[in-house]
């Protein structure tokens, strides 16, 4: 089928451009990773394994990625369960704080990064409770920038979920609750799953926040990484990036199974 | 819009059942963030206003205003300011010129699989943890990078280009981080835009740039400046990439917020430092925001 409005030819050309600047840097860190020299230059020297295999047994990298991982993984199950429940009240209350609260809710991601970790750096300090330099502390502040995510895409299936199924539900004598679970929970599954991968992803990659969290025996990937590119610039930090590019790639391919993409960008 | 509508109407009407007064839901989100993310931040930025005391993490509980006189008086954080805002300026106008383009594609492509994997692309390019891009342009633009070591190689220059650890550096970083943002910012408008439009104008006789111009820029107006006021609002909230692009030689609000804290442990003026930052990126949300509303014709 032809297009109906042609694009013209100088949009096709910047559009490319576009498409070379999102992409270049990501596959210059593959390959960096698979390169058998020291360091990525032209003419590249040949194809090895042998930066993968520094990888993992590196003493930073390899229990960097394993704490990212982790850290996400606890991160995105907390965020989950308290975004979701937030979402359903949000998606169904008449109380007049909906507003408020959905302003209250999305705040962490427009403070600054910088801002929202040197804020609770000095918070942990302050109330001495056993939160700075431990990893509750760091899980707290991922736990806040990730539930923003959470709260957005349950939302957006609540909003579109029709009540009168569950109405149907309770007219045929489920209680609230049995409602609730036996039916619309498994038809907004798909909204929940969308928010723990963003959840996962936005705490797997999260830098400034944790950059004043974290400390030398509690380093996760980006940190790792950027000491790396600040003091040393291994290319097994590439490595460890290509491993990182596969997590998100699956991902988003996940993402965009659950959801619709269109509906989404619609809604934006 | 009719759905919408209809489903606004009966979410009214709904029965009470279906509204018991669920607060104990909302009940464990509220508490999470009121207890670390609204005390700490308003403390913080009440600490900005107590005496500075260097070192020490305590409140002294006198009130001054000499961080915010040392902020506007001394040249180095001033123009630290204003460093901040032009890039974030210049960033914003790049990834809008370059991201137009391929949010249009993507908005009006007629192929489903197109549109499928560009969007793939720009989201997945998104959610990579920037550290990871910023590797990749490191390894790109570095004085024996691959740019620099091409041209070497191939005799078109004698000296290395100084592409990074400068302003030029910062930019370009910047651009890749947050052009995602822009693209998704302005698919929905262009999506909005009916296509009619453009063809009427085109079967009338106009030219493409003449339709592009007259008709599809000026309708794609509020995803314009909500892209370009949430990419403004990234680039000058940014630490990572001054920190790694700049070299630590393009001195931006937040390299200023974490040398404070973490080098000379000044923390107090640290937080009127953020204190100013979160200012300046809440004006840009503010105005993202606006536009949003006025995108949305009052929905939002």
């Amino acid at each position: 089928m032809n297009e109906i409005n042609p694009v013209p030819f100088a949009f096709r050309l910047l559009a490319g451009l576009a498409l070379l600047v999102l992409l270049v840097p990501v596959a210059i860190v593959v390959m960096a990773g698979l390169n058998s020299g020291e360091y990525l230059t032209f003419p590249p020297e040949g194809i090895s394994l042998r930066w993968v295999k520094g990888f993992f047994v590196s003493p930073t990298f390899l229990p960097a990625f394993k704490l990212s991982f982790g850290l996400a993984l606890v991160t995105t199950l907390v965020s989950t369960v308290l975004g979701t429940l937030a979402a359903v009240f949000l998606t169904r209350t008449r109380s007049r704080a909906r507003e408020l609260l959905r302003g209250l809710f999305i705040l962490p991601v427009i403070l600054p990064g910088v801002v929202l970790g040197l804020a609770l750096y000095v918070f942990y300090i302050w109330t001495d409770i056993g939160l700075a330099r431990s990893l509750t502390g760091l899980l707290i502040g991922h736990v806040l920038v990730t539930m923003p995510f959470v709260i957005a895409t349950v939302t957006a299936s609540l909003v579109d979920f029709d009540l009168s199924i569950e109405e149907a539900a309770r007219a045929l004598g489920a209680t609230a609750a049995q409602a609730f679970v036996k039916v619309t929970l498994p038809n907004i599954a798909s909204g929940i799953t969308a928010g723990t991968i963003f959840a996962f992803i936005v705490s797997f990659g999260q830098f400034e926040l944790t950059l004043f969290l974290s400390t030398p025996d509690l380093q996760t990937l980006p940190i790792a990484m950027y000491t790396s590119l600040r003091y040393a610039f291994e290319p097994t930090a590439a490595a460890a990036g290509i491993f990182a590019i596969f997590l998100v790639t699956v991902s988003t391919l996940l993402t965009s199974r659950l959801v619709n993409l269109k509906k989404m960008l619609r809604r934006r | 819009m009719a759905e919408l509508t209809a489903d606004r109407v009966w979410m009214r009407q709904r029965p009470a059942w279906l509204l018991p007064n669920m607060w104990w839901l909302v009940v464990p989100a509220i508490l999470f963030i009121v207890l670390f993310f609204l005390i700490p931040v308003l403390s913080l930025f009440a600490s900005s206003f107590d005496e500075a005391s260097p070192g020490v993490l305590t409140f002294q509980g006198r009130l001054s205003w000499d961080n915010y006189e040392r902020i506007f008086t001394r040249p180095l954080y001033y123009t630290a300011i204003f460093r901040s805002v032009w890039i974030g300026m210049a960033v914003s106008l790049i990834c809008l010129v370059v991201g137009y383009p391929l949010a249009f594609v993507i908005a009006r492509s007629m192929r489903p699989g197109v549109v499928t994997l560009l969007t793939i692309l720009v989201l997945a390019s998104m959610q990579l943890d920037m550290v990871i891009r910023l590797y990749g342009m490191m390894v790109l633009m570095g004085d024996r990078g691959l740019i620099n070591s091409g041209l070497l190689a191939l005799g078109l220059i004698s000296e290395p280009l100084p592409l990074m650890y400068n302003a030029f550096g910062v930019i370009l970083g910047l651009v890749q981080v947050t052009l995602p943002y822009m693209i998704l910012s302005l698919i929905g408008t262009i999506r909005s835009i009916d296509p009619a439009l453009e063809e009427a104008a085109r079967s009338l006789g106009s030219s493409r740039w003449h339709v592009m111009r007259t008709i599809t820029w000026p309708l794609s107006l509020p995803g314009v400046y909500a892209g370009t006021l949430l990419v403004f609002a990234l680039a000058i909230s940014s630490y990572v990439v001054p920190a790694l692009m700049g070299g630590w030689k393009v001195i931006t609000l937040p390299i200023h917020i974490y040398q404070q804290i973490a080098e000379v442990g000044r923390w107090q003026f640290g937080a009127a430092v953020a204190v100013v930052l979160f200012l300046t990126s809440l004006f840009a949300m503010a105005l993202y925001i606006l536009a949003l509303r006025r995108n949305a014709g009052g929905r939002v």
